[in-house]
């Protein structure tokens, strides 16, 4: 194994105004395609509602992305590579959750294979209501998503560093094996 | 040269490969803002890149794959700022008399090996994908540059570019190459390999986000893409400006006073026309195959880049 | 002391037959520093103050009446500079390449004695008595490889290339009686021309140029590694060495020129050499065993010269002698390299190796460093010598070789990246690899030294062939210590070197203003996959120019080597049937002497 080793531990105190700005007005996604919410990302890139107006790029791989979006359902199986991927994104990074499926397990709230409280797991900043939300409702999210980096409030990546072992606790739950690494950074 | 001509020029250089970079990145914005605007769409604000790259820059945490994956991020801005420094701008000098165009097609390399470095060191297997496809595409669209090249420096008997600027601007527009027929034959195969050296659609094949995860980018992060991008925007500045210093007299159509900043805008917009028309290109074709990018350059770039040779070749043995 | 010099070499390869590895190739590595203070102290006649050690510049040999002319040139000299020191730096390598001593030592003394004497010839006789020598104790290195194909190519090529040699000697002596190389200048028409045009045919297949090429991607990819460093940066250059004193020193442009006014002869020889440096790029960039791509790669950079020599312009020989120079060396470390790579893994092909680099950084460097020449990156001295071909095709305006060339140049950076992607970047597949043994380390950088010291000061390099140069007729081109000018443009490599180091400094800043974190390579994105569910590779080394195959592969696959292996098939053949005559009956062997005295009689009856 030994796959995850995180960050160090960073004080969002550290960060300087400018850096915030700048952070806040270029926010490139990795559109994490799990669930139904995959499809409405195309009309909010393109002219209908043009996201790249907001500075909102989409990226390839998790390296170059800040923002992860988790389109919808998970399951279980989903879960460990997006745990592998929110890992391998670099600090700052926030987390957009689509649809009630990611809140309580939405219409999938009683299969045995979708994992139903998304929070437990990786650290969601924002939510998105609605099961599909609207592309006006997934700017808004980032809209809202600004907003809190602004206000010091998107702190999800520094629950994940200063809660780890707890969010390790739950995945192993779920996954009921061993799939924590050598982890002295955490 | 005295301390004071050596102050002097640090000074000019170092305002030069600052010039360059605010200008590439510039660019980058706007470009952006035209493909949106192809689109229909509204587009980032034109300053986007600039925020972009700051991002980058201040992102908190990086990753780094060892030493030689550090390489990337030190011989990509220095091999392109030096590559740089050795053209002609705008009819300033700056290094371009201690070199010549084969130089700079060779320095145009240190980045690129640097860069290519980097990505393999990484071990990802895109990467690896991306930088042989990069390769391939740098064989393709070499091969008419280096003819369209080889006709220039035969016509004018030199192989520095300064000579070459300099000769285009005796008379102004005039005496522009690409106001010769068979140089405007060789300007197109040019452009076109131009549009394969800036990776513009439809020649981005080695970063291609959707087939190979954006190719030897696809480790990179925080300062090291930073750098990659501001690499990118010096490179757009830097393969445009060569551009127009082998065709267009490097922008120069003023000489006494204040020709220097006319023929600084001069240049500016000429290397922005370029950069335009590269970008409505990118907008309007889909991405090639590799062999179609290989066959398109070796085949009907490089025929149309030989024709323009041979007539230049029969204009200058009569 | 010339002649003590010759004793000890031979003494030395003597001696290396009976005793271990260790000592023997302790024995061989000093005994083969001794022509170097003889070049030292002949650097003393050309103009260089340096020590001197006494040692005689002519020397006669008379062995039953026959004498053997040797002397230093200043074009031997020259030659000499670029060979000799090869062959200790190469033996430091062997002493931990070898496991034991089995007749590679002796050979490989030989082969160093015969080549230090075919520099110093004057007269035919010896030069190709040395040059016999030379070729066949490199004949029994290879025939150590036990291959069938890298044996008879070689033999087959050798023996063609002594032949051509040969006639063309036999045909200058007998048009002047004697057998001074100085009295060449003398002959002209018909004889002068076949003379000359053989002589320029059997080096050219030691020079490794198309098409005669064919042995060398055979041998070069099966013999022992520290010979092959030998044999490609060393040998291959006796046969530029060789065009050189025949075309430029004893005028054989003339001659070729005076019997056919109205074909240029050097322009052939350019095309074929920017032929063969394309083709050759093109065949390496395919190759996926590593010493076939190192050959192919030799082939390319060898033709180079080739185009120097046939562009025949100032300019274009002293491109020309800097890229033989510099190919010496840094060809040299990629072989050496390359056999340090094997030594630890054992594998030769690309696909099977990767991720070396962080197990084995020094070798890493030298193979990168080496490179970086081979591609003439401008960090490298490599830059210079093409800068100059380059200057050279353009100012003769020769439109079919100076694209051919360029592109061969961009070709390069395709093949050199196959070698490092695949052997030492990449996937991380051995993780218990240990670097190299200090000895093979010691080697290689001694041998990059060259390439720094000729990219800070490419005027030094100028300065040491001008002597080369001038006792040609030929001049040297306008330059300063740091900058090279020409006709049409300037070079000055102080200002590269300088800017880049300036334009570090903004890099160097990013670097450090963020801190970073050096992660695994098990730590990689491949789209949320786990690295431990990848199975079995994740090296994209295998089939690395796939897209290239099919556009470029079909037309060069089927080139020279296809008609070479036809000849072999061929030759096979006909030995096979003349080992017939050899029935092993007495009777058979009578009539075979009876016949011949009835064929000697009958000819004396015709006279
Ligand atoms: S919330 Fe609705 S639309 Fe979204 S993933 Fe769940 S079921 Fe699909």
């Amino acid at each position: 194994m030994g796959l995850y080793i995180g960050d160090k531990m960073m004080k969002y105190e550290e960060w300087s105004k400018l850096a915030i700005k700048v952070s806040k007005a270029s926010l490139w996604m990795l559109h994490f395609c799990t669930g139904c919410g995959a499809i409405e990302m195309p009309p909010v890139m393109t002219s209908r509602y043009d996201m790249e107006r907001f500075g909102i790029a989409p990226m390839a791989t998790p390296r170059q992305a800040d923002v992860l979006l988790i389109t919808g359902y998970l399951t279980v199986k989903t879960l460990r590579r997006v745990i592998q991927v929110y890992e391998q994104m670099q600090s700052p990074k926030y987390v957009i959750a689509f649809g009630s499926c990611t809140i309580n397990g939405g219409m999938y709230w009683d299969s045995y294979n979708t994992i139903k409280h998304l929070e437990k797991y990786i650290p969601v900043d924002v939510y998105i209501t609605g099961c599909m939300p609207r592309p006006e409702g997934i700017i808004n999210a980032f809209i809202k998503l600004m907003e809190l980096i602004d206000e010091g409030k998107a702190r999800g990546w520094e629950k994940y560093q200063k809660y780890y072992d707890k969010y390790k606790e739950n995945q192993r739950r779920v996954f009921n094996f061993e799939i924590e690494g050598e982890n002295e950074e955490y | 040269m005295d301390v004071m001509g050596i102050a002097i020029k640090v000074a000019l250089l170092t305002a030069y490969a600052v010039i360059g970079t605010c200008v590439g990145l510039l660019f980058m914005g706007i470009g952006r803002k035209i493909i949106a605007r192809v689109h229909n769409r509204v587009g980032p604000p034109f300053y986007q890149n600039f925020i972009d790259v700051a991002k980058l820059l201040s992102k908190k945490t990086n990753i780094s794959h060892g030493w030689i994956f550090d390489l990337a991020l030190l011989f990509s801005i220095s091999g392109i700022l030096l590559t740089l420094l050795f053209l002609p701008i705008g009819g300033v000098q700056l290094l371009s008399m201690e070199g010549d165009a084969f130089l700079v097609l060779y320095l145009l390399a240190i980045p690129a090996l640097g860069f290519a470095l980097g990505a393999g060191a990484s071990g990802n297997p895109n990467a690896g994908v991306g930088v042989m496809r990069a390769l391939v595409m740098m064989l393709s669209y070499e091969l008419p540059f280096i003819i369209t090249l080889i006709a220039l420096m035969i016509y004018y008997d030199t192989t520095s570019l300064a000579t070459i600027v300099r000769m285009q601007s005796i008379n102004g527009v005039k005496s522009w190459a690409i106001t010769m027929p068979p140089f405007m034959l060789a300007a197109f195969a040019a452009d076109m390999a131009l549009q394969g050296m800036l990776m513009e659609q439809p020649f981005d094949i080695p970063v291609a986000p959707h087939e190979i995860a954006s190719g030897p980018m696809v480790e990179f992060g925080g300062k090291y893409l930073g750098s990659l991008m501001l690499y990118k925007a010096i490179a757009l500045v830097a393969e445009t400006t060569l551009f127009v210093d082998l065709f267009l007299g490097g922008g120069v159509v003023a000489h006494g006073n204040f020709a220097f900043v006319i023929n600084f805008i001069v240049w500016l917009a000429l290397i922005f026309l370029l950069f335009i028309l590269s970008i409505l290109i990118a907008a309007s074709f889909p991405r090639f195959r590799i062999e179609q990018a290989f066959g398109f350059y070796w085949k009907y770039e490089a025929i149309i880049a030989a024709i323009s040779l041979i007539w230049v070749y029969i204009l200058v043995i009569k | 002391m010339l002649d003590i010099i010759f004793a000890e070499l031979i003494i030395a390869a003597i001696i290396t037959f009976f005793v271990g590895k260790k000592i023997a190739s302790i024995i061989a590595g000093f005994i083969s520093i001794l022509p170097l203070f003889a070049l030292i102290d002949w650097a003393n006649n050309f103009g260089f103050k340096t020590i001197s050690f006494g040692i005689e510049r002519q020397m006669n040999i008379s062995v039953a009446g026959i004498t053997l002319h040797l002397g230093i040139t200043p074009l031997s000299w020259f030659f000499a500079l670029m060979i000799l020191p090869l062959f200790p730096l190469i033996m430091l390598y062997s002493y931990s390449f070898f496991k034991e001593n089995d007749g590679f030592y002796p050979f490989m003394l030989f082969a160093f004695a015969s080549t230090f004497g075919i520099l110093l010839s004057k007269d035919m006789l010896s030069l190709f008595l040395f040059w016999e020598i030379m070729s066949w104790s490199s004949f029994l290195l290879v025939y150590r490889s036990r291959d069938k194909e890298a044996i008879i190519s070689y033999l087959i090529f050798s023996v063609f290339s002594a032949f051509a040699i040969l006639f063309g000697l036999m045909i200058l002596w007998h048009e002047n009686f004697s057998l001074l190389l100085s009295d060449i200048g003398r002959i002209n028409g018909i004889y002068g021309f076949i003379a000359i045009a053989s002589l320029i045919i059997g080096f050219s297949v030691k020079s490794v140029l198309m098409p005669l090429h064919a042995w060398a991607p055979f041998v070069y990819s099966k013999s022992d590694e520290p010979f092959v460093a030998f044999l490609s940066g060393g040998l291959s250059k006796l046969g530029y060495y060789g065009m050189f004193l025949f075309l430029f020193t004893l005028n054989g442009v003339k001659i070729l020129q005076n019997y056919t006014p109205n074909v240029a002869w050097n322009y052939l020889l350019a095309v074929v050499g920017s032929l063969s440096a394309f083709v050759a790029t093109m065949l390496a960039i395919m190759q996926d065993d590593l010493r076939k791509l190192l050959a192919y790669s030799s082939i390319g950079q060898l033709g180079y010269i080739a185009i120097g020599f046939g562009i025949g312009t100032p300019l274009a020989i002293t491109g020309a002698l800097f890229q033989a120079f510099n190919h010496a060396f840094f060809k040299a470390v990629l072989f050496l390299a390359a056999g340090a790579v094997a030594y630890r893994t054992g594998k030769w092909k690309i696909s099977e190796l990767g991720g070396l680099a962080y197990r084995m950084p020094l070798t890493f460097l030298a193979a990168l460093f080496a490179i970086f020449a081979l591609a003439a990156i401008p960090i490298t001295s490599g830059f210079a010598a093409k800068w100059l071909l380059y200057e050279a095709a353009i100012q003769q305006k020769y439109v079919f070789i100076a694209p051919l060339m360029l592109i061969a140049g961009v070709g390069a950076f395709l093949y050199s990246f196959r070698i490092l992607y695949g052997v030492f970047l990449g996937e991380n597949r051995y993780p218990d690899v240990k670097e190299a043994p200090k000895s093979m380390i010691a080697a290689m950088f001694i041998l990059m030294l060259p390439l720094i010291i000729f990219v800070v000061f490419p005027g030094y390099m100028l300065d040491l062939m001008k002597p080369a140069l001038s006792n040609s007729g030929i001049e040297s081109i306008a330059h300063t210590k740091f900058a090279i000018e020409t006709s049409l443009a300037k070079y000055n490599s102080m200002a590269v070197l300088i800017t880049l180091i300036a334009a570090m400094v903004p890099a160097f800043i990013i670097y450090k203003a963020r801190k970073h974190r050096i992660t695994s390579f098990e730590d990689n994105y491949l789209a949320g996959e786990p690295y431990e569910f990848h199975n079995p590779s994740m090296h994209a080394a295998h089939n690395f120019y796939k897209p290239l195959k099919g556009v470029v592969l079909p037309y060069f696959e089927p080139g020279a080597t296809y008609y070479f292996e036809k000849i072999y098939k061929g030759i096979g053949i006909l030995s096979n049937g003349i080992r017939r005559i050899y029935t092993g009956f007495v009777q058979d062997y009578a009539i075979y002497v009876v016949i011949f005295l009835l064929a000697v009689m009958g000819w004396l009856i015709w006279m």
